[in-house]
């Protein structure tokens, strides 16, 4: 392998590497625009050019790779001078609108004008006027003023989603990017283009004007949109989340995710049940708990567990899920009908979206050992036709196309217990009993995606309302029957379930072999 | 006078059709080249000391010398015909007058590096050269130096013109690869260099429409005899394309090695009356500019270094007094700014900042830091680009302002042009041409 020196730090890196990675090994950063660890090297930006000794030009290091024996400054006075140069190339044409971009505060442009130019500008003739609000596709919005044609979002439609919907139209300053004719950025990924996007040029239709970014604040979770599980950032304010960006994990979703999952965001806001409820009146856990038990304790005295109907959710998180089995076991008992409820299959493809709408469906499958014999929305709907259900005891208000059978059959049963993070429209006026529950962003717990990965959603504010993590309302109601199960913390619940699964723990961080570039 | 190679028939009434150009002798040298392995061509092109030329001079034995050998790889021929270097135009005079010679030397590169494939990649703008070589392909197809099994000889060799879209940027080498493929006209990065990876990811080679219509006279001749008209590294007659104010401006064939001087008075007739020499550029618009104290010097890539400059594609801009140094500079910054592909940030934004600059100063509204401005902005250009069209930038520029920073520093104090009205004269000139 060949070694070489990066500011006096001796390194040693495969071969083929390239110097801005080998840069990052020993420690240094290379600033960088065109670049992107995931996509191929157009070397157009020039912002990386370093110093190799011996040779006569800088390089550009997102390009060229390291020989042996290499010395290699990327902070020397002529680096500088070059970064400087290209910051203020950059800048000729930029509007600088930062005040009005929903990039300020995230962009990669004001990080390094800051750290490398942080000079008043010397161009004083008009600047270069381009397309400013372009409708590039349905979910994106294009500035050519602030694109510094970078070709990111371009390599990303062209080597990731192989759909090739934009190029460079026009040439010189005069160049934006625009889509082929006849063509809309429209791929199930295109929002992903505006993450790539290191400036404000691509903005979300749905994300802009909407909050300064640095209002944000950011916690690790994952997508619920589907059994990928793609690695997320939800960015939230007040309480509320505002977006979703894809987080790094190479097991996964590498830098990816559908935009799709990207705007399930929303549901975590919308149509929320806050209160616990009693046939239709507002009411408190403490009364709440003890009236769920009771009429559930009748049910079961009087016509068996059998005639309970369970639904546990595959949008539950592993923890939950735990705890509603020990609840079927425990508070319910032998013979309790179990069904499992959930958004019905969409489509798939190659990349990331998978066809299975659920999270933590092979989660479900672990904790309950299998889910042979647990029967779908629409064998909850038989059973509620054939009048073999006296009571039903449901988490979420995921039914797909058996909606309308349920909620038909819904009316019909003696008692309705709802434990859901939303008001499922017309579940709600049919439940007897209303539990609020918590959403992921809400709490802590861990999924396991298709690929059997485990991952960790953690808390990114307090659940809404009077709403309560599903595991604890289970403890609730089997407490007010004469249960006690015996937790308090969610890692208690981690340590048996991990014990009683097969279920691996999950990983802390995804980590790599050798520290990444940033994107 | 001397014997002509490369212009031989371009007083022969039609040359350019078949018949004309075999009843010249065209194609009688096939049998002799065909009667060579690789080796011995290359060693006969190494021998000539033919340099490029498209600009960059590069030794074209050498480079043929890098052209992979396995026989079972697709390569490719493309003659670079894109011509478009301001105070440039040569080649077009061989697609015009002479395409057959071109034609010829492709067979002759094809047999000698097993390429089957050649493209000969003209500026659109050049339809009759298109026309013409069209016409040629066709008929040398016809008599068999074109398609299968050429002369009999085994050699299958197909041959076609491609007209581009008209950007200078499409000469560079890698940007006219990537336009011959279909895509916009960027430069690549190199390495790797065509021979390696070039038209389709395939081993390419590139050479200039006069580099390849030499190669008949070299492979009849020999290397050596080839080598002797010029001087030491600098092989064979040359097209030197004469413009300016000048009695004669014109295309010329002379050796390699003569001096400015002469090119100037025996070919271009001497300055015109009234005019005195002030300053030229000695092989197209992206090589310094050069004082008359330089007419010495020899047309040879290291001569022309050591002079300052360089040799460019051999085509010299002789200007007289009444010519604005700045203007020049600001119009060459125009040209470089306009055809900018665009892709790297430097050439992109530099040159379209630059031209904004020094049109300012020619407006007369330069501010006297406007001249620190400039060089700071083209060291800034000056080799942190993909391809070299930055740097043509850059060195003109530079060498105007080191040359003649006195006009620059009269404009910004004078806050004027102190030439004539540029638009009078220009119109002058139009009508009396
Ligand atoms: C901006 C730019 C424009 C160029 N334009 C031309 C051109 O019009 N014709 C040409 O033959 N070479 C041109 N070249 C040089 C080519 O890149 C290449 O060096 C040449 O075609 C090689 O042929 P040769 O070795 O026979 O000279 C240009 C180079 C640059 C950087
Ligand atoms: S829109 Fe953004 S990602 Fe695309 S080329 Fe412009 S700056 Fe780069
Ligand atoms: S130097 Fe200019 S012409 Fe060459 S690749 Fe960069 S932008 Fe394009
Ligand atoms: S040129 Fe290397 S990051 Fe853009």
């Amino acid at each position: 392998m060949p070694v070489l020196t990066i500011n006096g730090t001796e390194v040693e890196v495969d071969r083929g590497t390239t110097l801005l990675k080998a840069a990052a090994v020993a420690g240094y950063e290379v600033p960088h625009f065109c670049y992107h660890p995931a996509l191929s090297s157009p070397a157009n930006c020039r912002m990386c050019l370093v110093e190799v000794e011996g040779a006569p030009k800088l390089m550009p290091g997102c390009y060229n790779q390291v020989n042996d024996g290499m010395i290699v400054h990327t902070e020397s006075d002529r680096v500088k001078r070059a970064r400087k140069a290209v910051l203020e190339f950059i800048l000729v044409n930029h509007p600088v609108d930062c005040p009005i971009c929903d990039k300020a505060g995230e962009c990669k442009l004001q990080d390094y004008y800051f750290a490398y130019d942080a000079q008043e500008s010397r161009m004083r003739a008009e600047k270069q006027h381009k397309v400013k609000v372009y409708p590039i596709g349905p979910r994106v919005v294009y500035d050519g003023e602030r694109c510094i044609l970078c070709t990111r979002c371009i390599r990303f439609c062209e080597e990731i989603t192989g759909t090739g919907e934009l190029t460079l139209a026009d040439r010189g300053d005069k160049a934006e990017v625009r889509t082929f004719p006849g063509q809309d950025l429209d791929n199930d990924y295109s929002l992903c283009t505006v993450d790539v996007c290191p400036v404000g040029a691509l903005t979300s239709r749905d994300f802009r004007f909407k909050r300064r970014v640095w209002l944000l604040t950011s916690t690790d979770s994952v997508c619920t949109g589907c059994e990928m599980g793609c690695n997320i950032h939800l960015d939230h304010f007040r309480n509320t989340t505002e977006r979703y960006r894809p987080r790094y994990n190479p097991a996964v979703n590498d830098y990816w995710m559908c935009d799709d999952g990207r705007l399930s965001y929303k549901a975590l806001n919308e149509g929320r049940l806050e209160h616990p409820m009693l046939n239709g009146a507002q009411a408190t856990w403490h009364t709440i708990a003890g009236a769920a038990a009771s009429k559930l304790a009748a049910v079961i005295e009087k016509n068996g567990a059998s005639s309970v109907g369970f639904v546990i959710s595959p949008q539950a998180t592993s923890e939950d899920l735990f705890l509603a089995k020990m609840f079927a076991e425990t508070a319910i008992g032998e013979g309790v009908r179990l069904f499992i409820n959930g958004n019905d299959p969409g489509s798939s493809d190659e990349l990331l979206i998978r066809a299975d709408k659920n999270p933590n469906r092979a989660g479900a499958r672990l904790v309950f050992g299998g889910l042979d014999g647990v029967g779908d929305a629409s064998a909850l709907a038989d059973a509620l036709e054939a009048g073999e259900l006296e009571a039903v005891y449901m988490m979420g208000t995921e039914l797909g196309a058996a909606r309308g059978r349920v909620e038909a059959g819904l009316d019909d049963v003696g008692l309705f217990v709802l434990q859901a993070a939303h008001q499922g429209g017309v579940l709600l006026d049919a439940a007897h009993v209303a539990l609020p529950a918590a959403t992921h962003a809400e709490k802590r717990g861990t999924f396991v995606n298709c690929d059997a990965v485990v991952q960790t959603v953690d808390q990114a504010y307090p659940p809404n309302a009077d709403a309560l993590p599903d595991w604890q309302i289970f403890m609730k109601v089997a407490g007010a029957m004469g249960h006690k199960l015996p937790f308090t913390f969610l890692r208690q619940i981690q340590d048996r379930m991990f014990e009683a699964s097969e279920a691996p723990e999950p990983e802390e961080t995804a980590t790599e072999e050798a520290p990444a570039p940033a994107e | 006078m001397e014997e002509k190679y490369l212009s031989r028939h371009f007083g022969i009434d039609k040359a350019y059709n078949l018949d004309v150009y075999e009843q010249q002798g065209g194609y009688s040298t096939l049998p002799k080249a065909f009667a060579m392995d690789t080796d011995a061509i290359i060693a006969e092109m190494k021998k000539s000391n033919l340099r490029g030329r498209g600009g960059a001079g590069f030794p074209t034995g050498v480079k043929w010398g890098f052209m992979p050998r396995d026989s079972d790889v697709e390569k490719y021929l493309v003659v670079n015909a894109d011509e478009g270097e301001p105070g440039t135009f040569k080649d077009r005079m061989i697609m015009e007058l002479d395409p057959h010679r071109l034609i010829e030397g492709c067979v002759m590169t094809a047999w000698a590096l097993g390429l089957r494939t050649g493209y000969i990649f003209v500026r659109g703008e050049l339809q009759l050269a298109i026309r013409r070589l069209e016409v040629a392909i066709k008929q040398a197809y016809e008599k068999g130096y074109l398609g299968k099994n050429v002369l009999g000889k085994g050699l299958d060799f197909d041959l076609y013109v491609h007209s581009s879209a008209g950007a200078y940027i499409c000469g560079e080498e890698t940007g006219l690869i990537e336009g011959l493929e279909g895509k916009p006209g960027q430069p690549r990065m190199k390495p790797p260099f065509p021979a390696i990876v070039g038209v389709f990811n395939k081993p390419t080679l590139v050479n200039n429409v006069e580099t390849i219509a030499a190669v008949p006279f070299i492979l009849e001749h020999g290397g050596e005899h080839w080598a002797s008209m010029g001087i030491e590294r600098n092989g064979g007659p040359k097209l030197y394309g004469l413009s300016g104010h000048i009695n004669k401006p014109g295309v010329y064939e002379a050796p390699s090695g003569i001096t400015v001087r002469e090119l100037l008075e025996r070919f271009g007739g001497g300055m015109r009356e009234g005019s005195d020499l002030k300053a030229f550029i000695p092989g197209g618009s992206s090589c310094a500019v050069l004082l008359p104290e330089s007419l010495d010097a020899q047309m040879g890539f290291e001569t022309l270094r050591e002079a300052g400059s360089s040799m460019g594609t051999g085509c010299i801009t002789f200007m007289d007094q009444t010519t604005c140094m700045v203007r020049l500079s600001a119009r060459l910054a125009h040209f470089y700014h306009h055809e900018s592909c665009g892709q790297c940030t430097p050439c992109r934004e530099g040159t379209g900042w630059a031209y904004k600059v020094l049109n300012a100063i020619e407006a007369g509204q330069g501010t006297p830091d406007d001249l620190a401005l400039i060089q700071d902005m083209i060291t800034g250009i000056a080799g942190n680009t993909i391809c070299a069209h930055g740097d043509s930038l850059v060195i003109p520029v530079r060498s105007y302002i080191e040359k003649f920073g006195q006009e620059f520093e009269d404009h910004v104090q004078n806050k004027r042009c102190p030439f004539p009205r540029w638009r009078k004269m220009r119109n002058t000139q139009r009508m009396s041409a």
